[in-house]
């Protein structure tokens, strides 16, 4: 090397230094100042400019709080569904492998002049078919004029509906002409770039997408869902529900058997040398993928009648006189309630009718009590995410008023209660929304929401208040409960919400990174190999266990570190996004960001979660090196 | 198959079985045999799978091209809207700020993604082509780094830009961001598969330090710097925790905070939250049709040789 | 055009691991010598240090008269090809050959025509505008040489230049480069691990070893020199192909002279002139070595040695396997203790295998080595 090394460290600190500055200050300083910060109270609604309290030593009070003080309860609740939200992890490393596995197989013609060939072949082959799709389809059974008899077409003529399917049929068959096409002529490279679209799009955007696609009504899962529940409906309905159970719990001791048995018969193979541990684990990935798989069907078959598929109950009539006269009385029994009222007593009023006197006098209370600010935390956030909901709802039918004259007339035009009525008025449309945006769970069941509409605008556009609400997603489930078989309110329940997100998140993760490593992965394995398996007489699938598997093993192993590393600190942009933390979705660093970002600020505590989520981290990675690297090394 | 007569085994003499013509094509091995099956087996299979990745976004055009809201239902049971209302991406620039946000999500990630390049070229030069006493602990300080979960430095970070004044300004968006010890890492790596020789060469042609560097390895690195560009890019694009915890004003909100706002504002209407959500794809898309083959080895490499 | 001095030069690597010592070798202006040895024996960390691109520990390099430890690779006046050529892949051949004299700020124009001129020489005009990748290995080895020689410096140093060419292509670079040396009288350092190379190209050639847990010079002189007069039984080993045989023994007097002994049939008895300088090894441990082109087929027209005494230098084997290469064939046989000996003979098509045969040794090719590794050479 040139110059001396007291000369090189001068040089290197001149390239280094604007890197090593942002890292000490922005990585490496907030590393060791964050251990200190869990050890203190720190929250800013105390600790700040115009308050002269001082930050206190707390020792390890963060830590007993979240592991077994009061903040137990929320921290585990919080930490069980991460982890519940990990089962993803595998599903979608296997899935994964799987599409390497495709994308590095042969596929296709083999000359390239086949490709092209074929690529043209498509086209035409999918010019015709489009066009005899339309020649079905088209509209031409129907008169014109006949109404639609379909449920949600009513406005509409069933030439014009056929019209639509027909050239939505056409519009498929021409996107599967496309990707026919396109892959023909491309090959693998195309196909790659589309399982890899949703990895790159990653974000707010594409969770919108999903929260759409997810709607009970008017989403494209459940609209494709519907009609398959629609035709099982009989089948299931004419089952005895025993039979369910019995089958369910049947799957579940299958599984476990064959759990046992797999097991048993890898430790005899490794005890005995038939196999090496690389077999061993690959045997136990598997066998643990398929009895989850197993367990899990044969789980949700005994569940089938809880987990709302099937119907339980009618909601209770709404009766908009109780509501009425509930609100009327509200200001002199509750005084606390006062001038904010306009949100919470429109949800009483919708809540009111449908309680017995015992419980309407706790609902009561804890309004009251909310205002008082003697609430529990969670009675309080149950309050603020209802509230939040109808106050976006009524943003929506206020935005284009904006002079305080405009706005007067849009409360006349929409007759707003007069109770409500002074608070609306204070408020800007800016500032409503803003104070809607802030809340972080805004989300609303919609069923209330609609009631609670109705009552705060009692004569509004009844066709344009419905369609909103119809759109807007669980109102199906409060209308049409007791008709049939219902595809799951995704999002909304919390029975179905967390596997909504992990189907969501195998989706977007499993053609990204982790496939790219593996498609690497693979053709770093020498062709010799195979060559020699085959020779050896080894069957496809042998090959696979033999060569392929243990050939890949650092990289699985490098994936799977990865994969918990990051499964144990995400979920909370999707959460945050598509279910404001409601139905039971909330995780770790969502809770981080309630206590560090909103409310109390509290920033000693969520530093404690943030090393108590490092410890679990930290521990998982050494357990996977300690046992997992054992994989990799033969 | 029918056999002639004359090719009959003779009476007594064993039949073999191995006289029936074999299936192989001539110029094929026995391994690639049935490799035309599963050919087309696995290209059906690839166009089935591809087809549950573009539906979604389809589905989404067809949205977002929906002219009311309430025909939202219509269309998940006709597929198809009932009029194609082109008009809803000018609406969403008319709702919100919309361009504003865009602005915003694209300066925020040039700049981070320029400053971040920049400083992290310099620094994986310096760990990697330069010998100084302390290198390697220094190294394993940033290497150690990238194992503390994201998480872990939120709260102290929003602290520091709390402190150091850049709440709400674009300056706390941007310059935490434009230094990375992953992308240190995913240079310095890059940089190793360099020869040395060639700076040795270089400075025997008579190069110091900042021409080696400018003129020799930036060069070389720019697939790694290409890499790093788009990695940061993404990242800073798609931000979401970060802008979320350090603005406040509406004319500071980057798009992923936009949508969410623009969600929870107008979540029923579908059809203008499509079409929101697809302009925002729309830059990742670009940039990885144009940089896709420097992004699929780039991650290979970071994460193979790390 | 300078003369270089490498005096008892050492290297140590942060303090701890020595790779060389005590390096001293006196190169003359216009010499072109060969540093050659195993890997690992510190030939190339050698080089580096001459070019500049490893700090000198201890010791003092001199370029000309100038003292060098100190002074940066680019004021050394000195040019270098490195083994994968360290061609920069994102420039023509052109910048890469002028990007010294650029730097230098030398007028573009002279750069230009030093450029072609140094091209012309090389064969390689027609690909001055290409990129390295463009280019075959031997191409690439030529524009390396090409950007050393635009640059006239003082000395040339060339780290194993041509290990990655195929071995056709090696032997006729290698004889160019000699003629370009003649040419240019450039004095030249040359580092190899292919002793071919090195005895082929060197004016003298410095053998080093690592043997000794240190990178160290085992001998420095011409070709021929260190073939036949090896100075230990390293330098003897590792010239050579096959390499010399080597039987492990000892030293015994008997009644008519000095015997090397292996005690297991191999005997050989010493010529007397060497009786002086040995006697004080008898009854201790030596070793023989002999190349296999010193022995011949024991029969007519055999070599008897200059005293006469006879089946002194017999030997008495039994050929195991046969390997004809045209005009000769190797033959390897047990020969008392050593299982492996290799012979190299007069091409016959009917030798015999698995049975005794006798062969003769040539004496004066046959030398005696201190017992260990580095033992010296007893008598040469």
């Amino acid at each position: 090397m040139i110059g001396t090394p007291k000369k090189r460290l001068g040089i290197a600190m001149l390239f280094l230094l604007p890197n090593l500055i942002g890292f000490l200050m922005f990585t490496l300083g907030p590393v060791l100042f964050s251990i200190g910060m869990s050890f203190t109270d720190w929250a800013l609604t105390k600790h700040n400019p115009y308050s002269d309290e001082s930050i206190r030593f707390v020792g390890i009070q963060n830590y007993e709080r979240l592991l077994v003080g009061d903040e137990s309860h929320l921290f585990w609740d919080y930490f069980w569904n991460t982890v519940i939200l990990m089962i993803g992890i595998p599903i979608g490393i296997a899935g994964s492998l799987g599409l390497a596995i495709m994308l590095h197989a042969k596929a296709g013609p083999a000359k390239p002049s086949g490709r092209l060939k074929g690529a043209l072949i498509a086209v035409v082959v999918g010019a015709i078919a489009c066009g005899a799709v339309w020649l079905v389809m088209s509209p031409h059974a129907a008169e014109a004029g006949v109404k639609s008899t379909e449920i949600g077409l009513a406005d509409m003529d069933q030439q014009k509906v056929d019209a639509l399917r027909a050239s939505f049929a056409v519009l498929i068959t021409a996107v599967l002409t496309g990707v026919v096409a396109i892959g023909l002529a491309v090959g693998q490279v195309f196909f790659r770039t589309i399982f890899y679209l949703p990895t790159l799009l990653a974000g707010v955007a594409m969770f919108l997408l999903w929260k759409a696609l997810y709607r009970p009504q008017g989403g494209m899962i459940n609209a494709v869902l519907q009609p398959f529940l629609d035709r099982l409906e009989g089948i299931v309905f004419a089952t005895p529900m025993m039979l369910w159970y019995v089958l369910g719990i049947a799957i579940v001791i299958l599984g476990l058997a064959y759990f046992g048995l797999s097991m048993a018969r890898g430790v005899r193979n490794l005890s005995s040398g038939d196999a090496g541990p690389a077999m061993f684990g690959a045997r136990v990935i598997l066998t643990i993928l398929l009895v989850v798989t197993l367990v899990g069907s044969g789980f949700v078959a005994t569940q089938l009648p809880l987990i709302g598929l099937f119907p339980t109950e009618k909601p209770a009539p709404y009766s908009q006189s109780r509501a009425q006269s509930v609100l009327e009385e509200l200001p002199d029994q509750f005084p606390a309630l006062g001038d904010r009222a306009h949100v919470d007593s429109a949800l009483i009023a919708y809540l009111a009718p449908r309680l017995d006197e015992q419980a309407l006098r706790t609902l009561l209370e804890d309004a009251s009590q909310l205002h008082d600010g003697t609430v529990p935390e969670e009675t309080r956030e149950a309050w603020m995410s209802l509230g939040s909901g109808v106050m976006s709802e009524i943003i929506v039918l206020f935005d284009k008023a904006v002079s305080d004259e405009e706005r007067a007339e849009a409360l006349d035009r929409l007759k707003i209660d007069p109770l409500v009525r002074p608070a609306l008025q204070e408020l800007d449309g800016a500032s409503l929304r803003e104070a809607a945006a802030r809340r972080v769970l805004v989300w609303v069941d919609v069923e209330p929401l609609a009631a609670a509409l109705q009552t705060l605008v009692p004569e509004a556009d009844a066709k344009e208040l419905n369609a909103r609400l119809l759109d807007n997603a669980i109102y199906r489930r409060g209308l049409s409960a007791g008709d049939g078989l219902n595809a799951p309110a995704w999002l909304i329940d919390a029975a179905w919400a967390k596997t909504a997100l992990i189907v969501m998140g195998v989706w977007l993760g499993v053609g990204g990174g982790n496939m790219l490593l593996y498609l690497a992965g693979l053709s770093n394995i020498a062709p010799e190999l195979y060559e020699a398996a085959a020779i050896d007489g080894a069957s496809g699938w042998q090959r696979f266990i033999h060569v392929t598997w243990p050939q890949l093993a650092p990289t699985t192993f490098f994936i799977v570190i990865m994969s918990t590393i990051g499964g144990l600190q995400g979920g909370f942009e999707q959460a945050l996004v598509m279910t404001e933390g409601k139905a039971d979705t909330i995780v770790l660093t969502y809770y981080l960001y309630n206590l560090a970002f909103t409310d109390e600020f509290q920033l000693g505590l969520a530093s404690a979660v943030a090393w108590i989520m490092f410890a679990i981290i930290f521990a998982m990675t050494a357990f996977n090196f300690r046992y997992g690297s054992r994989m990799t090394n033969d | 198959m029918t056999k002639p007569a004359s090719i009959q085994p003779v009476a007594g003499a064993p039949f073999t079985p191995g006289r029936k013509p074999k299936k192989a094509a001539p110029d094929t091995s026995p391994i690639e045999a049935s490799s035309k099956l599963s050919r087309t087996l696995v290209f059906v299979g690839l166009v089935l799978l591809g087809m549950t990745f573009v539906v979604p976004f389809v589905w989404q055009v067809l949205i977002a091209l929906t002219e009311n809201p309430s025909e939202v239902d219509t269309l998940t049971r006709t597929g198809m809207p009932p009029a194609i209302e082109p008009g809803n991406f000018a609406k969403v620039f008319q709702r919100v700020d919309f361009a504003k946000y865009f602005f915003n999500s694209l300066f925020i990630a040039s700049w981070a993604t320029i400053l971040q390049v920049i400083t992290c070229s310099m620094a994986a030069y310096a760990f990697s082509r330069i010998q100084w006493p302390g290198r390697d602990k220094v190294f394993l300080l940033y290497l150690g780094t990238l194992m503390v979960p994201g998480v872990v430095l939120m709260v102290p970070n929003f602290a520091i830009v709390l402190g150091l004044g850049m709440f709400n300004d674009y300056t706390g968006l941007i310059i935490p961001a434009a230094f990375s010890a992953y992308g240190t890492f995913l240079l310095r790596q890059f940089m190793l598969t360099i020869p040395s020789s060639l700076d040795e060469a270089a400075s025997i042609d008579g190069a110091g330090h900042w021409r080696i560097f400018s003129q020799i390895i930036l060069p070389l690195a720019r697939p790694g710097l290409i890499v790093l560009a788009i990695f940061a890019f993404l990242f800073n694009y798609n931000s979401f925790f970060w802008p979320l915890i350090l603005t406040k004003d509406d004319n500071l909100r980057t798009l992923p905070l936009g949508l969410l706002q623009f969600d929870s504002t107008y979540g029923p209407e579908t059809n203008l939250i499509m079409a929101a959500s697809l302009m925002a794809m729309l830059p990742p898309i670009i940039l990885f049709i144009v940089l896709q083959k420097y992004l699929v080895k780039g991650i290979q490499l970071g994460a193979v040789k790390g | 055009m300078a003369h270089v001095s490498i005096k008892s030069v050492a290297k140590v690597y942060e303090g701890k691991v020595r790779a060389v010592d005590d390096v001293n070798v006196e190169i003359a202006d216009g010499e072109f010598v060969v540093l050659v040895g195993p890997s690992g024996c510190g030939k190339s960390t050698t080089l580096r240090m001459v070019a500049g691109l490893e700090a000198i520990t201890e010791g003092t390099i001199h370029i000309g008269d100038r003292l060098v430890n100190d002074v940066h690779p680019k004021d050394r006046d000195i040019a270098m090809v490195f083994q994968n050529y360290a061609l920069y892949p994102h420039m023509t051949v052109r910048k890469n050959m002028g990007f010294g004299l650029a730097l230098r700020k030398m007028p573009k124009q002279e750069i230009d025509q030093r450029v072609e001129e140094a091209a012309r020489q090389l064969g390689i005009t027609d690909m001055l505008e290409r990129k390295p990748k463009q280019l075959s290995g031997g191409q690439r080895q030529r524009v390396a040489l090409g950007r050393a020689i635009v640059r006239e410096p003082s000395v040339f140093l060339f780290d194993e230049p041509l290990s990655n060419l195929d071995a056709k292509l090696r032997v006729t670079t290698r004889t160019e480069l000699k003629k370009l040396h003649q040419r240019l009288k450039t004095t030249t350092i040359y580092v190899t691990h292919d002793q071919e190379e090195a005895m082929t190209l060197g004016d003298r050639i410095v053998v080093m070893s690592a043997g000794r847990g240190v990178g160290k010079v085992e001998q420095v002189d011409t070709p021929l020199n260190v073939y036949r007069h090896p100075k230990n039984r390293f330098v003897a080993g590792f010239l050579g192909l096959p390499p010399m045989n080597i039987v492990d023994g000892k030293l015994a007097e008997s009644d008519n002279g000095l015997w090397f002994d292996d005690e297991q049939g191999l005997r050989v008895r010493m010529e007397d002139r060497y009786r002086d300088q040995l006697i004080s090894r008898v009854g201790g441990p030596v070793a023989i070595g002999f190349r296999p082109s010193a022995m011949s087929e024991w029969g007519e027209g055999t070599y008897l040695p200059p005293d006469g005494v006879q089946n002194a230098n017999r030997i008495t084997v039994v050929p195991r396997v046969i390997e004809p290469l045209g005009d000769s064939i190797d033959v390897s046989c047990e020969c008392g203790s050593a299982k492996n000996i290799v012979a190299r003979l007069a091409a016959r098509a009917d030798f015999p295998t698995n049975q005794e045969v006798h062969l003769s040794l040539d004496m004066a090719h046959v030398h005696l080595f201190a017992p260990g590794e580095f033992g010296e050479n007893l008598i040469h």
